[in-house]
This record gives structure tokens, sequence and C-alpha cells, in this order.
């Protein structure tokens, strides 16, 4: 369904990403693992034409995305939840929904989306005319998706969703990432909560200074030394962090 | 005693008028401001270009429909509206999308440029001397009690409310200007939901011509002369909007009023009565503005923070 190949991304004149190429196949939820600036974000905003890349070619559906303006890609069906939320602050819980839905024109079809998606995240109905940017971070992460879902997207970018929530709300996160796969919606997943979210992921792809280093499923990676220890909690590093500590 | 009040409420009135149209300015300038961070020194020009190409069409169709009167000024009014139209989508090609990745200050540094440029194109096509622009309700004025009102004053008044009714409901009511609101708080996330930011980024070009453009049809009546200078009031949308509050509407649209009432009634009834206002009539303005930023750092409307940063 998405297919990236030899993407390279600049800044200005930094490179973000050195070749990547990777691919999410309809229905699955992939995952992308990375230490902190490895270019995960840059990986999803290239995607979706916020950034454009400088070499390699990104297809949708065998249709070919980079170098297409945001908007015709979405329209395409994808839909991306920004890293920090980026809901809409001074707009109401309501207008955020609106604008997760800009691009349906039919009032019926609107309103029939609006519908599911407030059924689907009863805590945003009743914030319904409450400004979104006074929403707890948990609400307004739900409105991030919410927002996203407005479009019916066939594949869905999520980029650290569980970034700053407690445990208890990461776990409801993960719960709806878990039922919107299970609904048929195709994910690429940005995530630091590894553990979490190779368990529930098909495939994972490790990036490190934006390059795919390793990729797999769950026990493939799990196999990878390295990445036991850099990221499953259980490498030399994480144990000499603990001695340190104690 | 009675002869201050009704003094008072005069300029008062006539006051809020000469408000309404700094209030126009620094709205128009204060929506570019939001959506793109970009402060626009050519906001004065605009309207001064508003005022010359509506007396261009006073003078045409009352050549062709044979004498200045109601469908004269109506025609007009409606061409100066298209005019606006045009124009607001040639300064989003000219000003706006070639220096969309240069930094702000660039695109500051052309309005100061395009201010200049319409200054001396309108002085070169309209020639050097002042005209004389006719109003469409003559010197008119009715009485309430024994207070003087402009009807000319009263229509600025009008107008401006109308005008603003509707940006009200627009940018509140309708999916294209909640759109409008959500680009100008997170360009990027809007984006992302499809919403085409560069047509955002024209509607607030087109406004902007749309607000000044109107704010120099009402103004050109209330002026004995039409000359390039006109474009100076423009300045005033700075004093007004920080009084309301850098980056706020309503407090750009306050601003401007609280603007304009001020001047009108230091110049009148307070330099009447005292001598040494006349002297600070020039500098009132800016008084009152450091004054209020004493109280409110952030003025009347004041918002700490107008964009994430
Ligand atoms: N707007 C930008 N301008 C310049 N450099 C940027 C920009 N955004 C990202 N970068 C750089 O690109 C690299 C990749 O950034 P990216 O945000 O994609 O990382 P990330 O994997 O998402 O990190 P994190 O886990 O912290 O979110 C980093 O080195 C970063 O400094
Ligand atoms: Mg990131």
């Amino acid at each position: 369904m998405l297919k990236m190949v030899g993407v390279e991304t600049f800044y200005g004149k930094i490179k973000a990403l050195h070749g990547v190429s990777l691919g999410v196949e309809k229905g699955q939820l992939v995952c992308i693992l990375g230490a902190n600036g490895a270019g995960k974000t840059t990986i999803l905003k290239t995607i979706c034409g916020i950034t454009e890349p400088e070499y390699g070619t990104i297809h949708f559906n065998d249709e070919q995305i980079d170098h297409k303006d945001p908007e015709e890609i979405i329209k395409m069906g994808i839909s991306h939840v920004p890293e920090n939320r980026r809901i809409f602050p001074e707009l109401t819980v309501n207008e955020n929904l609106l604008m997760g839905g800009f691009l349906i024109k039919d009032k019926d079809l609107f309103a029939e989306r609006f519908e599911k998606v407030t059924a689907h995240f009863p805590v945003l109905s009743k914030r319904s005319s409450q400004q979104a940017g006074t929403l707890s971070g948990g609400e307004q992460q739900m409105l991030a998706i919410a927002r996203a879902l407005m479009l019916e997207p066939q594949l869905l970018l999520l980029d650290e969703p569980s970034l700053g929530l407690s445990p208890k709300l990461v776990q409801e996160i993960f719960t709806i990432i878990q039922d919107l796969h299970q609904a048929g919606v195709t994910i690429l997943l940005v995530e630091q909560n590894v553990n979490q979210a190779l368990k529930i992921a098909d495939y994972g792809y490790v990036l490190t200074s934006g390059k795919i280093f390793l990729s797999g499923t769950y026990d493939e990676l799990y196999e990878e030394e390295k990445v036991r220890e850099m990221y499953l909690g259980e490498g030399k590093y994480v144990r000499r962090a603990r001695l340190w500590r104690s | 005693m009675n002869d201050v009040l009704t003094g008072l409420l005069q300029e008062s009135v006539s006051g809020i008028a000469l408000g309404c149209i700094y209030a126009l300015i620094a709205f128009g300038f204060t929506l570019i401001y939001r959506a793109t961070e970009v402060v626009n020194f050519a906001q004065g020009e605009l309207m001064m270009v508003g005022a010359y190409v509506n007396f261009f069409f006073v003078t045409q169709f009352s050549g062709v429909l044979g004498g200045v009167n109601f469908w004269v000024y109506l025609f007009a009014f409606a061409g100066s509206i298209i005019f606006a139209i045009l124009f607001g989508i040639l300064l989003d090609y000219i000003i706006n999308r070639p220096l969309k990745d240069e930094p702000v200050f660039s695109v500051i540094m052309a309005t100061i440029s395009l201010a200049i440029i319409l200054r001396s194109l309108t002085a070169i096509i309209a020639g050097p001397i002042s005209l004389v622009p006719a109003s469409p309700f003559g010197d008119n004025t009715f009485n309430i009690g024994s207070v003087v009102i402009s009807i000319l004053d009263i229509s600025i008044i009008i107008w401006t409310i109308v005008l603003m009714a509707i940006f009200y409901f627009f940018f509140n009511k309708t999916r294209w200007g909640i759109a409008m609101k959500a680009t100008s708080t997170d360009p990027e996330a809007a984006q992302l939901m499809g919403i085409p930011i560069k047509q955002v980024y024209r509607f607030v070009w087109i406004f902007a011509a749309l607000v000044g453009v109107i704010g120099g049809v009402l103004l050109a009546p209330r002026m004995a002369l039409l000359d390039t200078n006109i474009s100076y009031l423009g300045l005033k949308a700075f004093p007004a909007a920080i009084l309301g509050g850098f980056g706020s509407i309503p407090g750009a649209v306050v601003g401007g009023i609280i603007l304009g009432i001020i001047e009108t009634i230091s110049m009148g009834t307070l330099s009447f009565h005292f001598e040494w206002v006349k002297e600070i009539n020039d500098i009132i303005v800016w008084i009152v503005l450091i004054v209020v930023l004493m109280i409110r750092p952030n003025g009347l409307f004041g918002i700490a923070k107008v964009k994430r940063v």
C-alpha cells in the first residue's frame, strides 16, 4: 500500500534521511523505532508532503506521491496524527473535528462521520464546545486521533501518540490503536514505548541516524541483541544505568 | 457646561467614525500579522489606493450616468470592491508567494517597498494636485437634541459594523473562516487536515486589501482634500493594534475606535478649553498608549502569546 524507496530528505543543508526504504501492506500495523533525532518524524512528514524528499520515491496505492501537495496526499487517504498532538488550542473540540473533516464537502457525510467519531470518543462529546487548549493531555491526544479519523483514512500515521501520558492513558491509547488496527485501518506508528509498540505491531523498522538499521517482526527483532539492549530494557546499557542508580 | 457636553458628544460620534477607519486598517494589519507574522507596512497605502480608485470610479461613472447621484456612488463602491479583490490576489502573488520560504523580515521589507511604490505610482497616475472628493451625503447632518451628527459619519460607523459582523460570522461560523484561524495558529497542522494553506494566505491578502480599500472609500469624503498623505493615517494602525493588544482582532478594532475618539476630543473640546492640550495634540495618542501599556503590558485585549512557538 505504501512504498518508500531510497528517500533522502534535507532540512536546508542537513540531511535527515539517508536513503530510507520501507513498505506497509494493507491492513498492517507497522512500527518505526529509533532514538531521538533518528528521523522518525521526518519520515512521516515526508510521506504526507510537509517536507519534500530530495531523492527517492514514495508510492501510495501504486500512485507516486512524493512532490504532491499535502492536501492532495491527505485527499488520497492518508491522515497524520502529528508529534505533540498539534490540536488547534484556540478552537473548540467540535471546531477541531470540523477541521479534521475539512475535505468533506457533503453535509450529510460529514454529520455521519462526526457521529461515528464522537461515539467512539465519548470524552470528546462531553467537551464539545470547550476550547481544545484547555483539555488534559490525554483528551488532547484522543482529539488528535479523532480529528485524523474524520476522513476515514486508509493509512493512519501516528507520531508518538503516547508521549507524555500517564501509564493508564498510555494503555488506553494503545487499546485504541489496536481497535483501529482490528477494524482494518492500516497504521504506521512511531513510538518510544518500544516494548508495547512491537507487541501490537506486525512489523517493525529500527532507524538510526536517518538509516534503516534493522527490520523484522517482534520475534525477529527480539533476537537481535542490539535491539534488546537499546530498546527492550534488557541490555547492558540498561543494566549499567541501573547500577549507576543503585 | 451643557455646551461642553454637547461638544463632547458630537466629537465622540465623529471620533468613532474616524476610529472606525483606524479600526479597519488595524484589522487588515492584524489579519496578515496573525496568519503570517508579517507586519504589513503598506496597509495605509492600501487605504490610499482605495480612496483614489473610488474617486476614479465616481468620476468615470458620473460621466456615463450624467452627474453624480446615488447610483454613481453605489457602482463606484462595487467597482472598488472588485478592484480590492483583484488587488489582494495580485499582492499575494507578488509579495506573499515569492517570499514564502524567506525570513519574515524580508517580507516586511517587501511591504515597505510596496508602500513607497504605491505612493509614488498613485502620485504619478493621479498627478501632483490634490483632488476634492465628493460625499454621497454632502454635508448633511441631523440633530439629536442639540447634538449635530453628520450623516457621513453615521454611515461610516454603520458600514464598519456591518463589515465587522460579516467577518465575525465568517471567522466563527464558516468552514473556511475557521480554517483560516486554524492556519494562523498552526499552518503545518492545518496542512495535515488537507486545508490548502496557499489559498488561505491568498484569502488573507484579499481581506486585507478589502478592508484597506473600503477604509479609503469611507475616509475620503471626510477629507477636504485627497492626496497621497492620507496613507500616513495607516501608521495609526500600530498604536491602535498595540493599544488593543497586538495580534488580537477585537483588540485592533477597539483600539482603533478608542484612538479615533481620543484624537478627536483632544483636538476639539480639550484644545479649546485647555491651551496646553493643543500643544500635545500630536503626541496624545502615544501618551495614552504608554499609560495603557504601563497598566496592561499586553494591551487591552492582550494575549500574552500570539503564536505557539
Ligand atoms: N525543521 C527542522 N530544521 C532543521 N533540522 C531539523 C528539523 N526537524 C528535524 N530536524 C533534524 O532532523 C533530524 C531528524 O529529526 P526528527 O524530528 O525526524 O527525529 P525523530 O526521530 O522524530 O526524533 P524524536 O524522537 O525526538 O521525535 C534531527 O537531527 C533534527 O535535528
Ligand atoms: Mg519525532
